[in-house]
């Protein structure tokens, strides 16, 4: 036995574990990705099963059954969690709230991704007068305070699903674009991209093929800290009744009408903010996650 | 050692000190109220708000008093009055009152506030309340007579209420500015510190005169602003309020199980209604027709409504006004019962047998608002939710840009008719249904002087408004009283705090 093990360690020694199996044990031995992989995963199934998972109709109102207690506190199994002030079911409201939550948050950070990448690799790339321009654009975008502006353009144009979306996806790009731009300007001075220059490739096809695969683990970390971000700012302006408009089930929707009965049934606040708070703490372990495990050397 | 208990001991008593008049209490004889919402002004014809009629009826005096649980006339600061012709009316007024200031009350003062208030430059914030009255003149000291602009049977009615008394001389100098942060009056409570964002506290006025609202019992009141209802009922908890009130159903009923709180629950004049935009000032939309109307009557379970989400007394209306008002006759309304199926089939009828999709506004209670929208997704009428400030929504009410409302409407206590359908049925802005028919028949009830003939043509407006369901009137609201037991207080059915009625226990 002992042979065989010296043995192995010699051939592994000797040859080194190919990068996918270095990558692999990464993965598999940080804990916090895991986690935070399985909750995403899990919570996404969610969200697409919702109409298959859902024990009720998350819009059928039932007054004379209002804010019946969650089963932990002596409710019904008929209402797991419970029913909120107009007697919907909490569950299902939650399954279907967590819809919601995932596609803004998708979406969000999907515009925000598409501008600030643009914005910032083309700045990194070609520097001079666009990088001062984009520069100044990142500047007067962290100049303004995102809720704040968030607010106003939500109160003017009138709260729904499509206008919280495109608003964050329009505010949230600030980060993509400073953190692209500083990574393309570490890439593009390496040799393949001097090579590529040399043998006359196009401008996009440098982008695309050279720079872009050698920036994107950055991207993958920024587009997981804005997604979290963008899902609490939702909740944040569902919260103060500018976001997603009822009867939609968002949970930062139904922490604000839970929001009365705090002293009461603290349980109506509890339920939707532990959801929200398991979420953005999970996606935020998997970019954390990602980051230590495509790009160790940066870790710190 | 020594030196260190002695500056603790100073440092406990300075804060004793400090904390002594926020913990005020039966033992020192003052009342700790909470309000939700700030005053503009504490000048009463310079607000708006529930609030302001609260502190206005502590404070000033009007000529004449509505006792509350009878509905009958006292005199008040007049001790008798006399219709001269249709417009005019002629007062004795009560000798011997004297202002908290120590100026004598005479048919000066009155005839200074209602010209200044009934000019329209004064700008008086309620017009509604003023604008009826044309002139007063000084017959002599304790004689004045009040002109009216036109024939206005509810004059008694708005004496009693809005239009109080102020110190001629006083108000000329101070202004409504002035009588704001100082106000003056012959009520049973005087100002002593106002405090706008802080506090207002009342003190009892010892030369009261013998006036129908009773002699105050408790000597100071402390009005603080909290607009959160949870750190209200937090501070009650505590004991740093007494008294608190506009408290909703539910932690209402909640505090009621508690052993150390009184609930009181009493009905308002305030009705929750839909409005529907009949006449298509907005444009093309279903709600022209009246099957679709009353499609949205059908749609509705009011009575579901009142017994879960309002409680308390409130009561299913079917009327566009309260039944306590004169001339609002119940039985002249049309009601709908709700039949979800009916609706489906009137909806279908009209051409819309999959339903179709409006705007639904509202400005308050959203559990109410979501809970009616519910209703109507139900039968097919699916609605894109917008909730609005109040001002934001009356604007663009005033511009015929809401399909269907959420409305609810208080009359200013007014316990008349006209204060309600008139409001909102005579062609103004806010009229959606613009029906020249309602129009006619409130024009004779409104300007009429026999009872009589009111009520007759105020019953028609009522039946034309229902059976042409321009609204769907819904319920009424109600207010809950939370206090501590050392309180005795009888809520009235106007929600107008009376801290003259409240006492210790």
């Amino acid at each position: 036995m002992a042979d065989v093990t010296s043995h192995d360690r010699l051939l592994d020694e000797i040859t080194g574990p190919t990068p996918g199996q270095m990558l692999r044990k990464r993965v598999f031995g940080h804990q916090g990705l895991l986690i935070g992989l399985a909750v995403v995963v899990l919570l996404t199934l969610v969200a697409i099963f919702a109409p298959l998972l859902a024990p009720h109709d998350p819009y059928a109102q039932s007054l004379m059954t209002r804010m019946e207690p969650p089963v932990f506190m002596g409710g019904t199994w008929e209402h797991p969690l419970g029913t909120d002030h107009l007697g919907r079911d909490y569950l299902s409201r939650l399954i279907y709230g967590a819809r919601v939550s995932l596609l803004i948050g998708a979406v969000a950070a999907l515009i925000s991704g598409l501008i600030g990448t643009a914005m910032g690799v083309a700045a990194g790339y070609f520097g001079g007068k666009v990088d001062a321009v984009v520069t100044f654009l990142i500047n007067v975008r962290l100049a303004m305070p995102v809720v704040l502006v968030a607010l106003a353009v939500v109160a003017i144009l009138g709260g729904s699903l499509e206008v919280v979306i495109v608003v964050l996806g329009l505010l949230l790009w600030d980060r993509f674009a400073v953190v692209m731009r500083a990574s393309t300007m570490q890439v593009r001075r390496r040799e393949y991209v001097a090579a590529a220059q040399v043998i006359g490739a196009s401008t996009p096809r440098i982008l695309l093929s050279e720079i872009m695969p050698n920036i994107a683990n950055n991207l993958i970390v920024v587009v997981t800290l804005e997604m979290a971000h963008a899902i609490l700012l939702e909740a944040a302006l569902s919260f103060l009744g500018l976001g997603v408009q009822p009867p939609t089930p968002s949970w930062g929707l139904m922490v604000s009408e839970g929001k009365n009965m705090m002293l009461f049934e603290p349980w109506l606040v509890l339920i939707p903010g532990a959801v929200l708070f398991v979420l953005v703490l999970a996606i935020n372990l998997m970019g954390d996650g990602l980051r230590d495990v495509t790009a160790p050397e940066n870790r710190s | 050692m020594k030196m260190t208990v002695l500056k603790s001991t100073i440092a406990g008593m300075a804060l004793v000190a400090a904390t002594g008049a926020a913990w005020a209490d039966k033992a020192n004889d003052t009342l700790r109220v909470a309000f939700t919402k700030e005053l503009e002004n504490v000048d009463s014809y310079f607000n708006s708000s529930r609030e302001g009629v609260v502190l206005q009826r502590a404070i000033w005096d009007g000529l004449i008093y509505r006792d509350p649980v009878t509905n009958e006339y006292h005199g008040n600061l007049a001790t008798d009055w006399e219709w001269i012709d249709d417009t005019t009316i002629e007062f004795k007024l009560r000798e011997g009152v004297k202002f908290h200031d120590g100026s004598d009350f005479t048919a000066d003062d009155v005839v200074y506030t209602v010209n200044f208030v009934a000019d329209e430059a004064s700008g008086v914030k309620t017009q509604r309340n003023v604008n009826w009255m044309k002139s007063a003149e000084k017959i002599d000291d304790y004689t004045v007579r009040i002109n009216l602009k036109a024939k206005f049977p509810a004059a008694i009615e708005f004496l009693s209420g809005p239009v109080s008394i102020y110190p001629s001389d006083y108000y000329a100098e101070a202004g409504p500015e002035g009588m704001g942060l100082k106000p003056v009056g012959t009520g049973p409570y005087k100002a002593v510190d106002v405090t706008p964002g802080q506090h207002f506290v009342l003190e009892k006025y010892d030369d009261y005169h013998d006036s129908p609202k009773g002699q105050p019992s408790i000597e100071h009141v402390d009005i603080r602003t909290i607009p959160d209802v949870n750190t209200q009922m937090a501070e009650l908890f505590s004991g740093t309020l007494d008294l608190i009130w506009q408290v909703p159903a539910d932690q209402a009923e909640k505090l009621a199980q508690m052993d150390q709180f009184t609930v009181s629950n009493e009905s308002t004049m305030r009705v929750g209604y839909l409005a529907m935009d009949a006449s298509g000032r907005s444009g093309e939309t279903p709600f022209t027709d009246v099957r679709v109307r009353r499609a949205v009557n059908h749609a509705i379970n009011r009575q579901e409504l009142v017994d879960a989400l309002l409680q308390g007394q409130s009561q299913v209306i079917s009327t566009p006004c309260f039944p306590s008002q004169f001339g609002c006759d119940s039985d002249a309304a049309v009601s709908y019962d709700y039949d979800p199926e009916k609706a489906k089939e009137l909806l279908a009828e009209a051409g819309y047998p999959d339903g179709f999709t409006t705007d639904f506004y509202a400005y308050r209670d959203r559990a109410y608002a979501e809970a009616i929208a519910s209703y109507l997704n139900a039968v097919g009428i699916d609605t894109n939710f917008k909730m609005l400030q109040y001002s934001a929504l009356r604007e663009l009410n005033m511009k015929g840009e809401t399909p269907i409302s959420f409305q609810t409407w208080g009359s200013y206590s007014v316990n008349d008719a006209s204060a309600m359908i008139s409001q909102f049925f005579k062609h103004g802005s806010l009229d959606d249904a613009r029906d020249d028919q309602t129009l006619e028949y409130l024009n004779i009830a409104d300007s009429a002087t026999d009872p009589e003939v009111r009520k007759e043509n105020y019953s028609k407006a009522i039946e034309r408004i229902t059976e042409q369901a321009f609204w769907a009137p819904m319920f009424s609201y109600n207010t809950n009283y939370v206090s501590t037991k050392e309180v005795e207080y009888t809520p009235t059915a106007d929600e107008v705090l009376r801290f003259t009625t409240m006492s210790w226990n």
